[in-house]
């Protein structure tokens, strides 16, 4: 299958929306083609020729299509969005939005993301390899539900409000999280190896918390979660063998604390605290 | 009955015949526990009273003892296959027997053992095996997607019993067997423990009754209008002479059958050759007279196993 690259010509002073620039889509145009996609700019539009340099390298040896983005697109929002399938590779940072409900495929960012990055994301993987902003995998304003499935690595610290409302997928953070991280977890799984701001867990249904460092305190609708979940740890642990670490260090022998919370509402949920 | 017999290996004789078998609805169930004896405390317990659709609702075995390095969870576990009639009645003994016999066993977890992805044989509906057994949590059950694989955590006395979602079901084949004719019960015994022990070393099958041997085979009807099945009296020793249907001489003193259930024709025929193979090497020293089969003159099942095929590999000569 083809790879389209776009080599940043010139930041434009605006922000840009990109969720026309789809792989599966640009396969199937021509690069002068694709340079007259017209992108929309909050209240003006530009052409993707005016932004980008752009070339297509035919088969790559894979059977999906692929999307590279080299240089620094902070500015560039709505990226991957309702992606179903291919790759899209930006070798510098993204904008908000980044991965915006999308399905399938795999969304690679090599540095930071702005906010609203995974935004009720259902399927494939994104992975970023710097810093991602406020509200990464969760909802839009509003809505009922944030992420729903697919895996979010994040090399970096997040914003505040990490997994509002998630439902399903995973969730890796190597850094630090905001206030509020797993505020109002419906279900999934949402790992942190650095540190935590106040109020992570706040509303949390189900799901789960897995902490690679002791928080500070716990909140105090949290109660001890006891022991006996020798199973579920196992397969969690096998589960994220193949992720980032610390993640995929983690030992079945080795049991964490669990905690259940938050009692304020549901409380079916669980800090699994490794350190 | 002499044209029947057409080859000898060790002198003992291969009837030119064949099993016929049905299809079936099968599953299999990884067993997972603390240790490799309640693994098995909780197998046993599952594949018990299933040795014939026609009074237990699904004929069920033990397939093999499985490594911690084999097991989803990383434990030492057990596989077992069950089949059925269908993937409706699979489901109703899937539940009852999970939830009687491995939720209430101590330390178990259970897993859909079959891959979809390398299955050989034909892929059915799944079956419900957690999404059924979670409502015993009472409400406080937790699901767990973990990759594309849903489990229920269901809080129990000893921690958590945890349970995929369903169960992969496929269309199998069941009813393969091997009647096993010997001068006297010593031998037919013999005979029939040393094919059961080479049949189970084989992936896919198993041979549901009591030790893998069956004494009663049946035939299908009965004088009696209510009786469904009945005594196979043509391999019956104590009716040589009686029965006008014998098949048997006077020289054999003891009938044995085995019957196997396998996820496809060729693992029931794999079990069939190996079972032969191992019966015959016995030969007729060892008091194994001839190797038959039960049939229903091939109208009923579709699938046929020619002994005298499945024996063509083996060093054996014509009659």
């Amino acid at each position: 299958m083809s790879t389209t690259t776009l080599r940043l010509r010139s930041a434009p002073g605006f922000r840009v929306d990109a969720a026309g620039l789809l792989p599966s889509a640009l396969t199937a145009l021509s690069p002068a083609e694709i340079g007259r996609i017209v992108l929309p700019a909050g209240n003006e539009r530009c052409e993707a020729g005016e932004l980008f340099d752009i070339s297509r390298t035919e088969g790559d040896g894979t059977d999906r299509a692929a999307l590279v983005i080299e240089g620094d697109v902070a500015w560039l929002d709505r990226l991957g969005a309702h992606l179903a399938e291919g790759r899209i590779d930006v070798h510098g940072s993204s904008g908000s939005h980044t991965g915006f409900r999308m399905a399938g495929g795999e969304l690679r960012i090599d540095d930071d993301t702005g906010d609203f990055t995974g935004c009720q994301m259902s399927g494939g993987r994104l992975t970023v390899g710097g810093n991602s902003g406020d509200f990464t995998a969760g909802p839009l304003p509003g809505d009922m539900e944030g992420m729903t499935g697919g895996t979010l690595t994040i090399q970096g610290n997040t914003g505040t409000r990490l997994g509002d409302r998630m439902r399903r997928g995973v969730v890796l953070v190597c850094g630090d999280a905001g206030e509020c991280a797993a505020s109002r977890l419906v279900a999934g799984t949402i790992g942190i190896a650095g540190k935590l701001a106040p109020h992570f867990g706040y509303g949390m249904r189900r799901g789960t918390l897995l902490l690679v460092q002791a928080p500070a305190s716990l909140p105090p609708t949290f109660t001890a979660g006891g022991k006996g979940f020798d199973v579920f740890w196992s397969l969690l642990v096998r589960s994220l063998a193949a992720e980032i670490a610390p993640f995929s260090t983690l030992k079945a022998s080795s049991l964490p604390r669990r905690f259940t919370g938050d009692l304020a509402v549901d409380g079916r949920g669980e800090l699994l605290l490794v350190g | 009955m002499s044209e029947k017999r057409t080859m000898q290996i060790n002198d003992t004789l291969i009837d030119d015949t064949f099993a016929e078998a049905f299809p079936m609805k099968a599953t299999r169930l990884v067993i997972t526990a603390h240790t490799p004896v309640w693994a098995n405390h909780a197998a046993q317990s599952l594949t018990g009273f299933a040795t014939s659709v026609i009074g237990c609702g699904c004929e069920a075995g033990i397939e093999r003892e499985l490594g911690p390095h084999e097991t989803p969870d990383g434990r030492p576990g057990v596989a077992v296959l069950l089949f059925a009639v269908s993937t409706k009645e699979l489901a109703k003994q899937v539940e009852r027997r999970v939830g009687q016999c491995v939720l209430t066993c101590p330390t178990t977890a259970v897993f859909s053992g079959i891959d979809p992805a390398t299955s050989r044989a034909p892929l059915s509906d799944n079956a419900p095996l957690g999404s059924s057994l979670r409502f015993f949590g009472d409400g406080w059950q937790i699901s767990k997607m973990l990759g594309e694989t849903r489990y229920w955590r269901v809080p129990v006395m000893d921690g958590e019993f945890v349970a995929e979602e369903s169960t992969v079901t496929v269309k199998a084949v069941g009813g393969g067997n091997l009647l096993l004719l010997a001068t006297d019960t010593d031998a037919a015994l013999r005979v029939a423990e040393s094919a059961v022990h080479a049949m189970r070393r084989l992936p896919n099958v198993i041979m549901p009754f009591p030790g893998g041997v069956v004494r009663s085979g049946s035939k299908v009807g009965s004088k009696y209008a209510a009786a469904p099945a009945s005594t196979n009296d043509a391999f019956c020793p104590t009716l040589i002479g009686l029965s006008p249907k014998s098949e048997l001489d006077a020289e054999v003193g003891c009938v044995l059958e085995i019957v196997i259930d396998g996820l496809t024709d060729s693992d029931v025929g794999a079990a069939m050759t190996a079972g032969i193979t191992a019966a015959a090497g016995l030969g007729r020293a060892g008091g194994v007279l001839r190797i038959s089969a039960g049939n229903y003159g091939g109208k009923l099942g579709p699938y046929h196993f020619h002994l005298r095929e499945l024996a063509a590999g083996l060093d054996g000569r014509r009659a």
